[in-house]
């Protein structure tokens, strides 16, 4: 009781200071637990519900509002009623970002600088190189739990399987999680030989997926069943709008993810839409951007090397390309369709107008699948894992699909490169941040956003204060990201300052993003290992180096990216590393133990069958 | 001749699960993690560890092992180990069923009987008389 008071002296103290401080809405008890004080004032409205959807390897120009062809109503709308980032930044492929989304610390101090699955054995020597979540870092959830809110998880976590790393121990009350980078999205199989199994799990166990199941429909269920059931006790309680605990849903959609799957309705409504080919979805969407706004009108555009010529496909061919793509629309609508569910949902509910939602993308789009896959070499991998890629079958259950490297350069239109790479395409992606609660008006914004900027723009909205250099006992990595709320509400054009620089790295492709610039080396084999240096807001298609014409600026950024590279401990990748064939050497090495296990079941055997053929020699001889 | 082939589809019903007893010991050795899980086990660490590979190792190893001895042997005497380690396991799932609360684990307990029914078979018709 006389702590209660104490409480209420310190939130009134709070209060006052929150007229000059937004980062006083919060106060931290000794114990380092984050507390609301907005939250216990009586003049204060309820605290926001924040959704957060994170699609998997969306590309920039993949919804509709960016620019697409794919219908996405659902997020069309949430962009029509908040901000819409067009120079919002991601790491390049999935975990690393994951990380810094989910604490705000840049991937190599977060222990994820890479994926797993990708990580070289040398590399794995060090501490902050396991590609697992580090146990010195705080995830948004955990914050905004000890805040008092109710968190779930629903989705793909890929940031650590064992028990200590698995999202209930990271903050989320209630989970459904893929661990994996990927898995099947219509039955509980991998999609790489590298996992034995599609490891899935609720509230930290093992979980066997219904018969029923597409991942979009079933992600969207689990967050509805989360929700609703916290929101039927608080009924039963006859809880008011400011006494209930808000939530933080974290939904990350396996959606656009290989293997790139979507019911046939789907599919079907996307059929003749890609006839036309990579080239000139490319262009269309470029074009649709420009006029939407999302980029500089008349932008120049490079055509990637990895794109194939469409011309000279056959006719055949043309017709299998332009259905991956279709699968691929599909998927994406259908994770707009469910999403819309869960949206109407909280409408029902009554929550939707204390929500605030935030969507974005992990990496860009994907460009590791064949251009080929029906060739024998392409077709070895999914088949040995009984997927077929037949053209009538494509995107349904048992199929296998992707879209390839040259329509993956058209869902970065207008942009260079994709996933894996450090080209705009592979790093710049949607992001939307919108809801009532913002009363943001319909805006695009051409500010510079990193990822880490997310869990302190969440932190801001929810009145949580960021942790200080210790956390619930322990020193934790300090948050680097900036908050964003000053561009939803105006106050501010940029969140960085022309000068301050953010630095990237992910197997040896580094970039430095400084202003207006981007210094940026793209290694082999689609990247030419030299760093090269752009303006974004003039060419954001990479396409005009200016190394040499800033050569002083040149060198400053890459003076800060060596800093970069000292202060986040980035381990450069072994001698003649190549990200696939990492992939396969490390298939491999998982294959080890069952070739263990053959020789020595051999070896033991042996023994058994000389005895055996000694006394059969013996019983003919006598 | 009847007699011969129903002797050697004995034979082969023994041989089959004694060589899958001894890759379950071998994996158990070798790569527990993998094989846990077909248990139900979560894998310990410490002791706990310890005592998961060593026995679970040692009872498939032993089990697969005593059933090609006596399939080489042809001596009665090296198929009553297996079935007693089969039948005192299904017996303790059921106990553990009746008195601890477990799942009662149909199907392995249908697998540990058959087999041993196979080896009391075996017992009888595969060893030299005399």
């Amino acid at each position: 009781m006389g702590r209660f008071s104490l409480y209420q002296i310190f939130c009134g103290a709070c209060l006052c200071l929150s007229v000059v401080s937004s980062s006083a809405f919060g106060i931290e008890t000794s114990a380092n637990t984050v507390v609301d004080t907005e939250a216990q004032s009586p003049v204060s409205r309820a605290r926001p519900n924040i959704v957060f959807i994170l699609a998997d390897d969306l590309g920039y120009t993949d919804i509709a509002s960016y620019g697409s062809e794919v219908n996405t109503p659902t997020l069309t709308a949430l962009a029509e009623q908040g901000v819409s980032f067009t120079n919002y930044h991601t790491a390049a492929n999935c975990a690393p970002a994951r990380a810094m989304l989910l604490t705000g610390v840049d991937s190599h101090l977060a222990g994820v600088p890479n994926i797993p699955e990708m990580l070289a054995p040398a590399q794995r020597k060090h501490a902050n190189y396991q590609g697992v979540l580090g146990d010195d870092v705080v995830t948004v959830a955990t914050l905004l739990e000890d805040a008092g809110y109710h968190t779930y998880m629903a989705g793909k976590w890929h940031l650590g399987m064992e028990p200590d790393k698995r999202p209930s121990r990271r903050g989320f009350q209630r989970t459904m999680a893929m661990m994996d980078s990927g898995a099947d999205n219509w039955e509980q199989r991998p999609y790489l030989a590298l996992y034995d199994q599609a490891n899935w799990f609720a509230d930290g166990e093992r979980f066997m997926l219904p018969e029923d199941f597409y991942s979009s429909r079933f992600l969207v269920d689990k967050m509805i069943e989360f929700i609703d059931s916290n929101l039927q006790g608080q009924n039963l309680q006859n809880t008011s709008a400011k006494e209930s605990k808000p939530f933080f849903a974290y939904l990350p959609f396996m959606a656009v993810h290989s293997p790139v799957q979507a019911p046939k309705e789907f599919i079907n409504r996307y059929m003749g839409v890609y006839d036309s080919g990579w080239d000139a979805l490319r262009q269309q969407r470029k074009e649709r951007a420009e006029a939407l706004g999302i980029v500089p009108k008349n932008m120049p555009m490079v055509r990637m090397k990895t794109t194939e010529d469409w011309d000279a496909l056959s006719e055949d061919d043309r017709r299998y390309q332009a259905k991956r793509m279709a699968v691929y629309a599909g998927m994406i609508k259908a994770m707009d369709f469910h999403l819309g569910r869960l949206i109407e949902f909280l409408k029902e509910r009554g929550q939707y107008d204390n929500t605030i939602f935030i969507f974005t993308s992990d990496n860009g789009s994907e460009a590791s699948g064949p251009s080929y896959p029906r060739t024998f070499p392409a077709r070895l991998a999914p088949e040995n894992l009984g997927y077929n890629l037949d053209y009538d079958n494509l995107g349904l259950k048992g199929s296998y699909s992707s879209i390839g490297p040259s329509f993956a350069s058209a869902a970065a239109s207008p942009l260079a490169y994709y996933k894996f790479y450090a080209g705009e395409g592979g790093m710049r992606v949607p992001l939307i941040i919108a809801g009532k609660p913002i009363e943001a008006q319909q805006s695009l914004t051409p500010a510079f956003a990193w990822a880490t900027d997310i869990t302190p723009t969440i932190l801001s909205l929810t009145g949580v204060s960021q942790p200080s250099a210790r956390y619930a006992g322990r020193p934790v990595q300090p948050i680097i990201g900036r908050d964003l709320t000053p561009l939803l509400s105006g106050a501010a054009e940029r969140v960085y300052d022309p000068d301050d620089a953010v630095g990237y790295e992910l197997t040896d492709h580094g970039v430095l993003f400084q202003g207006d610039y981007k210094l940026v080396i793209n290694q082999p084999p689609r990247g030419d290992g030299q760093w090269r240096l752009f303006n974004l807001v003039k060419d954001p298609g990479e396409t005009v180096d200016l190394s040499a014409s800033h050569a002083l600026r040149f060198q400053r950024m890459l003076s800060l990216y060596e800093q970069y590279r000292v202060d986040n401990n980035v381990v450069p990748v072994p001698q003649g590393y190549n990200q696939i064939k990492q992939v396969m050497t490390n298939i491999l090495l998982k294959q080890r133990d069952n070739i263990l296990v053959t020789f020595l079941t051999l070896l033991l055997l042996l023994p058994f069958y000389v005895a055996y053929r000694i006394k059969n020699t013996f019983n003919r001889e006598c | 001749m009847k007699l011969s082939l129903i002797n050697i589809i004995v034979k082969l019903l023994v041989l089959i699960p004694a060589i899958l007893f001894v890759v379950m010991g071998i994996r158990w050795l070798v790569a527990p993690a993998g094989v846990a899980p077909d248990f139900g086990l979560t894998l310990s660490d410490g002791i706990g560890l310890s005592s998961q590979i060593g026995n679970m190792a040692g009872f498939f190893l032993v089990l697969g092992s005593c059933m090609l001895i006596a399939l080489i042997s042809e001596h009665r005497s090296w198929y009553y180990p297996p079935i007693m380690f089969l039948a005192i396991t299904a017996l303790g799932r059921i106990v553990a069923w009746l008195l601890h609360d477990a799942t009662l684990a149909v199907s392995q307990i249908m697998t540990e009987v058959v087999v041993a029914i196979i080896l009391l078979l075996a017992s009888r018709r595969l060893p030299k008389e005399g």
